[in-house]
């Protein structure tokens, strides 16, 4: 199934979801595409005017550009995910996390899909880590079980 | 077998004995037609995405919990974000950041793999306003 991770760039829950077996969005896959098939100078930082648009669609135009730009990449990669996992209580430096208003914007696209949601927080010591790798594991296979049904 | 380009980023857990080096040697020994560059917190390796998906799986071997990877959207060596072009690095403080929770994502993952069960700890409430008052009165 088709996992959507918040941050989207985390490399810790990109590896244990791709290591419990699912295929993770996340905004390195869709930059990707951008890198290698438009001509643009340095892509997220650049967009094109098909980007402008799509983040329309996901955050109205008084809204800061930066937020629109960011949902311009991971509103798509919403839409397109069977469920989540988002981590919650990251340092400020964690991924693309700096800005608040999207992270909520995120978390609002994420309910109104409806789709089945884990939030983990960030591990602060080896415990917490126990915790977060039982949690996306449990969650992981409860997927694979629904997928079953 | 996919043709379509895949860079992976391969970083090493800070409580692995696992080096850069010795993953980066293990998987040129390997002799599969990838590219490889060795990097402060492990290598990068790029190919087809099938191959580089099973060049993975054998490095991962070396530390099966130690080794953690992602994809990366810019080509190896990009001018645009390699160092060695000047080029900017904007993500690697989150990495950096990362590689730090490494350590306790690890520590999770052995556990798990011995099969122990986590009991959630009860979240930290708010302290009653009657039992400060009792600490502070025991304290004068």
């Amino acid at each position: 199934m088709k996992v959507f991770i918040d941050p989207p760039n985390s490399l810790i829950l990109f590896d244990l979801i791709e290591r419990f077996g699912h295929e993770p969005l996340s905004t390195m896959a869709a930059l990707q595409e951008r890198v290698d098939n438009i001509e643009i100078d340095m892509p997220p930082m650049n967009v094109t005017l098909d980007d402008v648009i799509k983040g329309l669609k996901y955050a109205g135009i008084e809204v800061p550009s930066g937020i629109r730009g960011r949902l311009a990449v991971w509103g798509p990669l919403i839409e397109e995910a069977d469920a989540a996992v988002v981590m919650e209580g990251a340092p400020f430096s964690f991924g693309c996390v700096g800005c608040e208003r999207s992270n909520l914007m995120v978390k609002y696209l994420l309910q109104r899909r409806n789709i089945p949601v884990l939030y983990v927080t960030y591990p602060e010591d080896e415990e917490q880590g126990k915790l977060v790798v039982a949690k996306v594991k449990e969650f992981l296979q409860g997927l694979d079980k629904k997928e079953a049904n | 077998m996919s043709e379509e380009r895949e860079t992976r980023l391969l970083m090493i857990a800070p409580t692995s004995n696992v080096t850069p080096d010795q993953l980066s040697r293990t998987i040129h020994a390997m002799g599969e037609r990838i590219s490889v560059k060795e990097t402060c917190y492990g290598c990068l390796i790029e190919g087809p995405r099938d191959l580089v998906r099973k060049v993975r799986d054998a490095a991962r071997e070396l530390d099966p919990n130690g080794i953690f990877s992602k994809i990366r959207a810019y080509p190896l060596g990009d001018p645009r974000r390699c160092r060695a072009h000047h080029g900017t690095r904007p993500g690697f403080s989150q990495l950096e950041m990362e590689w730090n929770a490494l350590t306790n994502i690890s520590a999770g993952l052995d556990a798990s793999d011995r099969g122990e069960k986590v009991v959630e700890p009860e979240p930290k409430k708010q302290l009653p306003v009657t039992e400060f008052k009792k600490i502070c009165e025991v304290n004068q």
